[in-house]
């Protein structure tokens, strides 16, 4: 079981977790913090005097600019949060993510810790989203019970009132809402609430209807059963309260979850407002192209294209995927063996067929290590002839969701890039590539590994630079 | 101080603790090399081999790619070099060099005497090539290199003379095969000048110059400009030249080394393959017009630089991918002004050398893109660049996020990716993207088909949506970094241009 506090703890101990003690305004000071902080790609960033009544955490599941610092994986807070090893290899990540496609049992248990508070919203100390506007809520799970059981569904909101918010959700989530419903908003729940969430009502969701049992399977994850239905029982905040449908969308940039996705505006009325003891709540800096909410859907986006495509044709070529929030979500990347002429063809329009988010694909070889969007980001300038790999489709797909144009939903072009090595090629055609395993004889390598430090170097030796894939620098070309 | 020499620039790197004199004995054969690329891998002090394994000549001594900058900071080896401001951020950087380049400053002229590259004069069967420790670089080369120099040419016609770095082969003792790719400029002086008229071309690589000199020979210097007076822009001072032994050209007196020869017209020698800069083995071998040597001098204990070529991609910085960053990209920002072109900055792409440049500029008329890089693509040396990105000028070219998602969330394929397909413009044969029955093996180094020079236009449309949310005020920002300070995070290798003390 990871609740926030554990997550919180395991970044403290790996030094990831900077901790405030400024007293900032809710409303600009302290968002702007939390914006320098990603923009800088520093560390989540623990806000320990609180303009309210609870403390405030950004950056629990954002991660450095890949393009910027490549030696720190952007995913290592999310598996955390998932009580997974902070060094985990991206691709065990993104089949660990996937786990939503089973279901899980969470734990049932008794009670919460948590205890009702009398206090309005603006007194919770909630913090606006991009310096400006009404308090935010942002990472939120807003819990709707009916006939059929409870709706855990991502949500976003602003306070509007010292008793209400206005909420937007996936518009499926709440189709048959007729009239007012209870509903909880859940803030500071597990990872695995969160990435359940938003994995059941993005996309093309995961074939497990309840989010709960998502996310049980994710981690070990405690519900309590209540007058307002299953709960997430580590959750810091509860909100109950009632909701209805509204007209007019909360405030501010929408989190990345909204796009691509069809959503509902809700007004909710808060009624009770529980809280554990001293609580904590992520908020995500909303509209960075590195904020929380974007991270969070770049990796299940990418899990779950990740999961479909290799199994889709009784064999998975894919090593890894990507949508780096570093490109906005717009491009994907997936590294894969080209089975056959004219694999990358239909590999690229997979692609498109399972997720709206993007038009652009780039095609890589397997031998770019996942993640590397040096070198993914240079094999696309080098390895794809202009002219031939390239490859725009005829003008009549639908719009992707992510990019700025074709706002009008009118058709148009995907273009695909083919940065693999041509499958026709003759080998002799193939060039190598130049790097320390392949420049070098393995006595030169090891000429330079035995005396690194004795000539006087103080950097570590880059020790993966050392061996060549099919063998151990010391076996290898003697 | 500015760098007068190369002695100069390292002695300076020593004493910021970044070089790494090492006095173990380290051959030239792949050793250096090796060394070389794991201290770029692990973003390590720069390396400097004080005794070289069958050196040759006493006492010569290797630098492994002394212009690498740091991985998170590339520019400020060069900045250092030409005494700017310590920590300037990239915007800042940019706009000095530029500044300097914009006041030349002409060369002067000394003796041989105090001329320090005459220390040691060989004439005849004493100017040996063999007799220096010319670095092997990769496994698979097609021999030794000279690659990190600068390349003294003559114009036939006028007094102009162009410096270059075009790279040098070595085949003997008094030969080496160099890398001249029509399209270029001292190529196409020896293809459709000397070649041409039957009249041999003299030349001379100078080896170790004093840096500015150096940076001037990797810049898109214009045609009928000597690249002297510029580098005397750079530093703020005149290049002090002096004349050859052989010849009436006039090289960097700084150099450690020089070499002087001559290009014969219709002569061609094998030249690689190579580990090439853009990551890759260029091959297969080609033929190259070749220099004969007419004499060699030399510094006492002479240095001699070079760059590891195909390790500066992706992340890893070399001399090449610094050059690119540091100095070709303000040199572009400025040539593209002085063409009428008012854009914010012209920005290599950090990952690939030579390939992919990014361009920041508003667009003041329709059309107005297609002419910039078109303009671009048919001025020199743009045989092997593919590729223009053009973003808005309030976008950060130097960031390579910010020009992804400008690709990502701008760049319509329907409407915004112009020239791919439109298989009609030149190509120097090293990439990786021809079959070797493409490139073929001309006569004057182009591949022998076609490709396409594309453009994106990752503008925002006037009618797309402004994606960005309007981020926290200057004011608002400085303080919210204080905090961060306050709190124990180091944001020294972040700063923002309003906390460089210029």
């Amino acid at each position: 079981m990871t609740t926030v506090r554990d997550h919180l703890d395991r970044l403290d101990g790996d030094g990831d977790l900077l901790h405030v003690e400024d007293r900032l305004h809710w409303a600009d000071e302290l968002p702007a913090v939390a914006v320098e902080a990603v923009e800088a790609n520093g560390p989540a960033v623990l806000f320990e005097t609180p303009p309210g009544h609870v403390r405030l955490v950004s950056g629990l599941y954002s991660g450095p600019d890949r393009t910027r610092v490549p030696d720190r994986a952007p995913w290592r807070r999310l598996a955390v949060g998932l009580g997974l090893d902070g060094d985990i290899p991206y691709g065990d990540f993104l089949r660990a993510l996937w786990l939503p496609r089973v279901e899980g049992r969470p734990e049932v248990v008794a009670t919460t810790e948590t205890a009702s508070v009398d206090l309005d919203l603006y007194s919770l100390g909630l913090p606006a989203v991009g310096t400006q506007g009404p308090p935010a809520v942002s990472l939120g799970l807003l819990v709707v019970a009916d006939d059929d059981g409870t709706r855990w569904v991502p949500a976003r909101g602003t306070v509007r009132g010292g008793h209400r918010i206005r909420v937007v959700v996936p518009a499926a989530a709440v189709a048959d809402l007729d009239g007012r419903a209870s509903a909880t908003l859940a803030l500071g729940v597990p990872a695995a609430a969160l990435v359940a969430a938003i994995a059941r009502w993005t996309g093309s969701g995961t074939g497990v209807e309840r989010v709960s049992d998502i996310a049980g399977a994710l981690d070990d994850v405690a519900v309590v059963d209540t007058e307002y239905g299953r709960l997430p029982a580590e959750a810091e905040v509860l909100m109950h309260g009632v909701v209805w449908a509204g007209d007019e969308p909360p405030a501010g940039p929408a989190e990345a979850w909204e796009v691509g996705t069809e959503t509902a505006v809700l007004k909710y009325r808060v009624e009770t407002v529980e809280t554990r003891p001293d609580p904590v709540v992520p908020f995500s800096a909303t509209g960075h192209p590195l904020a929380d909410d974007r991270q969070l859907v770049s990796f299940v986006e990418a899990a779950r294209l990740f999961y479909r495509v290799n199994n889709y044709w009784g064999t998975r070529p894919v090593e890894w995927i990507a949508l780096p929030a570093e490109a906005g979500l717009g491009i994907c990347l997936v590294a894969s063996d080209v089975l056959y002429a004219g694999f990358e063809w239909q590999l690229a329009n997979t692609m498109f067929s399972f997720s709206r988010l993007f038009d652009k694909v780039v095609l890589l070889d397997t031998e770019v290590p996942p993640m590397d969007y040096g070198r993914a980001f240079d094999d696309l300038w080098v390895k794809a002839h202009p002219s031939h790999n390239w490859q725009f489709s005829e003008p009549d797909a639908p719009a992707a969701s992510v990019p700025s144009y074709r706002a009008d939903a009118a058709t148009g072009s995907r273009l695909y890039v083919d940065a693999t090595w041509d499958p026709t090629w003759e080998e002799t055609f193939i060039a190598p590539r130049v790097d320390f395993a392949h420049s070098f004889p393995a006595p030169v390598r090891r000429f330079v590994r035995d005396r690194w430090a004795a000539m006087g170097f103080t950097a570590p030796l880059v020790e993966a630079a050392m061996a060549l894939e099919d063998g151990d620098p010391d076996d290898a070309d003697d | 101080m500015t760098a007068n020499s190369l002695r100069d620039y390292l002695d300076g790197l020593e004493a910021a603790g970044e070089l790494n004199r090492i006095e173990q004995p380290v051959s030239w054969n792949l050793e250096a090399s090796a060394v070389t690329t794991m201290a770029a891998l692990a973003d390590d002090v720069v390396p400097m081999f004080e005794s070289v394994a069958e050196a040759g000549a006493e006492g010569a001594r290797l630098v492994g790619d002394p212009y690498r900058g740091p991985r998170r900071r590339p520019w400020d080896r060069v900045a250092a070099a030409l005494d700017l401001p310590v920590g300037l951020d990239r915007a800042t950087y940019y706009e000095a060099v530029i500044d300097r380049l914009q006041h030349p400053v002409e060369p002067v002229l000394v003796d041989g005497d105090d001329a320090p590259c005459k220390e040691v004069v060989l004439r005849g069967e004493d100017a040996n090539l063999l007799a220096f420790p010319w670095p092997y670089l990769h496994a698979g080369d097609g021999g030794r290199y000279s690659n990190l120099h600068t390349l003294v040419a003559p114009d036939l016609d006028s007094d102009w003379t162009d410096w270059t770095y075009h790279r040098a082969m070595l085949h003997s003792a008094s030969t080496a095969s160099l890398l001249l790719l029509a399209g270029e400029q001292t190529p196409n002086l020896f293809y459709y000048g000397y070649e041409r008229r039957g009249e041999p071309m003299p030349v001379a690589i100078a080896v170790g110059t004093e840096p500015a000199a150096y940076f001037t020979s990797t810049m898109w210097i214009p045609t009928g400009r000597d690249e002297a007076g510029f580098a005397g822009g750079l530093k703020g001072a005149p290049v002090e030249l002096v004349e050859c032994e052989t010849s009436d050209l006039r090289v960097p007196a700084s150099a450690e080394l020089v070499v002087e020869g001559t290009i014969e017209p219709g002569g061609r020698l094998d030249e690689g393959p190579f580990g090439d800069y853009f990551g890759y083995m260029h091959g297969p071998r080609r033929s190259m017009p070749y220099l004969t040597v007419d004499a060699i001098t030399h510094r006492e204990r002479p240095i001699i630089p070079f760059c590891v070529e195909g390790i500066g991609v992706g992340h890893t910085q070399n001399t090449t991918t610094t050059m690119e960053l540091a100095c070709v990209g303000p040199d572009a920002t400025l040539g593209l002004r002085a063409a009428g072109f008012d854009v914010t900055a012209c920005v290599p792409w950090p990952f690939t050398p030579r390939t992919t440049y990014t361009v920041a500029t508003d667009t003041p008329y329709p059309g107005y893109l297609h002419e910039l890089a078109n303009f671009i693509f048919t001025t020199w040396g743009m045989l092997h660049v593919d590729f223009f990105v053009f973003v808005d000028a309030d976008v950060d070219p130097n960031d390579p996020s910010a020009v992804l998602r400008a690709i990502a969330l701008h760049a319509d394929p329907d409407a915004d990716f112009h020239q791919f397909g439109v298989e009609q413009m030149p190509k120097v044969p090293l990439n990786i993207y021809q079959t070797p029955a493409e490139k073929g093996d001309a006569e004057t180094g182009t591949s022998k088909t076609r490709t396409a020079k594309a453009y994106i236009d990752a503008t925002a449309a006037g009618d797309e949506p402004d994606l960005a949310l309007p981020g926290p005020d200057d004011d608002r920002r400085a303080a919210a970094r204080e905090v961060l300070r306050t709190a124990g995070f180091d944001l020294s290798l972040e700063p923002r241009a309003d906390e460089v003390d210029a």
